[in-house]
């Protein structure tokens, strides 16, 4: 059943897109939240009639996006363990297998009284305080056995607790967590006390041509994973096209090891609505959306509260700003794939060319932006391009074996063993490293010796500084174990669009499953070898890539555990 | 303008993608989710060349070919990737051609014929998929399918019927009716059109199924009999039985490039229906009817015109033409209305 006032809050948000279809996905999520937790094939039809666009379409959208819960019913609780890599390695299985106990269910399944749902899912962005389960819409981190206990007894009385997080944090360039520890850091009021909106006041007397060459100038390369210049991508905007701009910002954030944009939107939102409008004026944009990773609804409402001061501020004089919440998708961090999203659609990605800059959103020119890159904007603006060149500063996100995980700002180029110093070094004996997010290649513990956190050190190396999201593995863990689970992930979220990602993906992780179960023959491993050695550069999008590269890396590197798996 | 393929210059024109020019100049690049209709896709990727100067593998239904541009279509790199990519599909799916209706004109048999592949390699268990038998005419195996997309570009985009797309994702994809229906129970209207673009055996005609492989018939082009648009059809002939087993549309004709409505291509029973009238039938007075000649037969009509025409007037007889002639012999019927009979009372039933 959709209400007549939800039916009316569709129409009222679709209202404020350029295109109607726009509003699918927020509109099936009202639409599950209205029906507790559950969105049934009536009401995705009834959704689909509101808005105007085929049941098949809207069908085919609600079970692309785990978020959606197609089926005859969710537990009142829908607890959501996370136990991608970071969180592995931080415990959540052990986790995980402890609420399999107490709540008599396995991950799948519903308890009889209706109460709970239990699933396993994939990184939700908590990659410093892993352990973390999502109850609904709601994150609670750093779990303990003691404190999930905790946590199942008060919802068993009804009651959801406070989210409370602790993190470790650190800074040295005090430019992106400049306002991390300051009391209501989210408010205008303090961002502004503290030096905030003066780049965009600077800005205003700058011409776009200006503000874009000092951004190309600083050579700020995306903080995304791909480290594309931004700059560089600015300029492809073609001109005189007579169509609307858009730019968006990706805060789709996914990577597994990578939870950085989080401590921007959430401790300092303000930050980037500035490096939004700055980027707006420069590249004649008057709509901006963040895309932002649906499992983080609170922080979209801190974004939307903080456009609201923002708009009431007289900051955002002459464009807006959309907050377009994903529903559970790694694929839609890939800009193409996000368009889609915003569109309407299942989030696939797009042949390129044509690329977003001259055929994105709508089939206007779009630019897509990290979170990360458009918060440094003001700074670049304010302290110029020289300046923002000698820091470089950048986030890493640091988690798995550590003593201190946490998001820690230093400059590119700092080392590998600084960096773990900061985060209160390593817990055990180091094995390995992850360095850019999980879709990078592993190194080993003698090839982190002398590593240094920059573009090419890391390409040298052989690897990449993708998101700087840092995994440690200590020596207790086994690698073929963590290739299984990496390659889960990749499975679990491949769109399914292309023959090699589609099949290759779920292939590798059966023959993995067999290897690890001791029945996997040296010809097995020889098959995986041949999927991860022929995909890479072979799909449609980076996908195919995230998982050829790591997992070849890791055979290449640590080839006596999996051969000592092996029957032959 | 002229391009290098495999070493051989080759013309090509402005505009075209790599396989198409490919195509014209008879160099074969396996493709399975490319269709003229529908466009590229981009998603098999099992028509990947390489091309001097750019970085890696591209598909070559996306990209246009330029001026002096040098490609590969055999390199071992290549090979490699498609054999990859057909082992893939080949190793996920239940690929049986032995009794299936698509046998000797598929395109992954196609692919697998050129790679020199007989059977998937990596056989680490094959989903099991629906099957769907809920329609009249059209048979859906799921098992079958390999997600090309086509049929969900042309459910879309060409026949615009809206019926089909993608449901799920990953390796979980399949296609699915409306809010996933069975298709008999979905809001198709049985156009066949995802029938007729399917590369493989995943939708096939369903009362064609079993009756004659596609080269045991004979193409037959021909005019859809039904109404006015005319569209153009290949029936496929089984000379001995002297019946018709299937009707596809003709891809690329003027008046339907290819898309039929469920009459035209479903409705071809009537042609050999041992009710079918054969020669003219005169009623006897008992009610019964005898076989007559069709001299005997229009002698008879003309008479009984004039006799009513004498006696009650020209306006008391109407003509009502009819939507399965040409516009040719409409317009001669009505002149036979106005001129020889001598009333405008013409109509036509504009419907079928």
């Amino acid at each position: 059943m959709i209400s007549s006032q939800i039916s009316t809050r569709i129409r009222e948000l679709a209202k404020r897109y350029p295109q109607k279809e726009s509003v699918l996905l927020p509109a099936l999520m009202l639409a599950q939240k209205e029906n507790k937790n559950v969105l049934s094939k009536q009401d995705i039809g009834n959704v689909a009639d509101i808005i105007g666009v085929t049941h098949s379409k809207a069908y085919g959208v609600a079970t692309f996006y785990t978020m959606y819960n197609v089926k005859d019913m969710t537990g009142t609780y829908h607890i959501q363990v996370d136990t991608n890599i970071p969180a592995t390695l931080m415990g959540a299985k052990k986790i995980l297998a402890h609420l399999e106990r107490k709540l008599g269910i396995k991950a799948g399944q519903t308890t009889p009284d209706g109460l709970f749902t239990l699933s396993e899912v994939e990184c939700l962005a908590s990659c410093g305080t892993c352990p973390v389960i999502q109850v609904n819409d709601v994150y609670y981190e750093n779990l303990t056995i003691e404190k999930t206990d905790a946590l199942i007894d008060s919802l068993r009385k009804g009651v959801m607790p406070d989210r409370k997080t602790e993190y470790f944090w650190g800074t040295t360039c005090n430019v992106l967590l400049k306002n991390r520890g300051l009391e209501n850091s989210t408010s205008i009021g303090v961002y502004r006390k503290n030096g905030g909106y003066k780049a965009l006041e600077k800005a205003r007397t700058m011409s776009p041509e200006q503000i874009a060459l000092a951004v190309k100038d600083s050579g700020i390369k995306g903080r995304g994973g791909a480290g594309f210049p931004a700059g560089l991508k600015w300029s492809f905007l073609p001109k005189n096209h007579g169509k609307p701009v858009y730019l968006i910002c990706n805060a789709d954030e996914g990577e597994p090891g990578t939870y950085k944009d989080r401590q921007i939107m959430e401790y300092d939102p303000h930050l980037l609505i500035e490096g939004i409008a700055i980027s707006a004026s420069a590249l004649g944009c008057k709509l901006a959306f963040i895309y932002i990773r649906g499992e983080f609804d609170w922080i979209a409402d801190i974004l939307d509260k903080a456009i609201d001061e923002a708009k009431a501020g007289g900051q955002l004089k002459d464009m807006d700003i959309i907050v377009h919440r994903g529903a559970g998708a790694y694929v839609c961090g890939e800009e193409t794939a996000l368009i889609e999203s915003i569109e309407g659609k299942r989030g696939q990605p797009r042949i390129k060319p044509p690329f977003p800059a001259v055929q994105g959103l709508y089939g206007c020119p779009t630019i897509v932006n990290n979170v990360e890159t458009l918060a440094s904007v003001p700074f670049i603006i304010e302290k110029g391009a020289d300046e923002f060149r000698k820091i470089d500063f950048k986030i890493f996100g640091i988690s798995g074996n550590v003593n201190k995980p946490g998001c820690y700002e230093y400059p590119i180029g700092t080392s590998f063993k600084d960096l773990i110093a900061a985060a209160g070094g390593v817990k055990g004996k180091l094995k390995a490293a992850i360095v850019g997010g999980l879709s990078v290649a592993i190194l080993k513990a003698d090839e982190l010796e002398d590593l240094v956190m920059d573009y090419e050190s890391c390409a040298r190396k052989g690897t990449a500084l993708g998101s700087g999201g840092i995994i440690v593995i200590n020596d207790e863990w086994s690698i073929p174990e963590l290739a299984l689970r990496s390659m889960e992930f990749y499975a679990h979220e491949s769109c399914g669009k292309c023959t090699p990602c589609k099949e290759g993906s779920r292939i590798t992780v059966k023959i993995l499953e067999k290897i690890l179960k001791g029945q996997g023959t040296s010809a097995d491993l020889a098959n995986v070898e041949r999927l991860v050695g022929t995909i890479k550069g072979l799909t449609l999008c980076p996908v195919g890539e995230a998982f050829s590269t790591p997992i070849r890396a890791m055979v290449e590197k640590f080839r006596p555990e999996f051969e000592k798996l092996l029957t032959n | 303008m002229q391009i290098s393929m495999n070493g051989t210059s080759i013309g090509a024109k402005p505009g075209q993608t790599i396989f198409q020019a490919a195509r014209d100049n008879g160099i074969f690049i396996p493709t399975l989710c490319y269709h003229d209709k529908v466009g590229a896709a981009g998603k098999c990727r099992v028509c990947v060349v390489e091309i001097e100067g750019m970085n890696g593998l591209q598909t070559s239904c996306s990209v246009e070919v330029r001026e002096g541009m040098r490609i590969q279509t055999r390199t071992e790199k290549v090979i490699n990737a498609q054999k990859l990519v057909v082992d893939l599909l080949l190793s996920t799916g239940t690929h049986d051609c032995i009794a299936c209706d698509q046998n000797g004109k598929c395109e992954l048999q196609n692919a697998a014929y050129y790679l020199g592949l007989e059977r998937g390699s990596l056989n680490y268990g094959v989903p099991e998929k629906d099957m769907d038998e809920s329609s009249e005419f059209v048979f859906v195996d799921r098992n079958k399918c390999i997600s090309c997309g086509r049929c969900v570009a042309a459910c879309n985009g060409t026949v615009v019927n809206e019926v089909l797309d993608f449901k799920y994702r990953g390796n979980k994809v399949d296609i699915a009716f409306d809010d996933d229906l069975p298709m008999g129970k979905s809001s198709c209207v049985q156009c066949g059109e995802c029938s007729q673009i399917c590369p493989v055996g995943a939708i096939t005609d369903r009362n064609s199924r079993g009756k004659a492989r596609h080269w045991e018939v004979e193409k037959v082009y021909s005019v859809c009999p039904y109404c006015g648009v005319g569209c153009k059809l290949e029936l496929h002939v089984d000379r001995k039985a002297n019946k018709i087993i299937r009707v596809n549309g003709v891809e690329g004709a003027p008046t339907n490039d290819g898309m039929l409505c469920v009459k035209g291509r479903y409705g071809y029973d009537f042609v050999g229906h041992e009710e079918r009238l054969r020669n003219p039938l005169i009623k006897n007075p008992d009610g019964t009817f005898r076989d007559a000649s069709w001299d005997e037969a229009i002698d008879l009509v003309s008479r009984k015109f004039f006799e009513i025409k004498s006696k009650h007037g020209a306006d008391s007889i109407m003509g009502m033409c009819s939507a399965k002639a040409t516009n040719e012999e409409n317009y001669t019927f009505q002149k036979l209305f106005r001129q020889v009979i001598g009333t405008n009372n013409i109509d036509h039933c504009a419907r079928l």
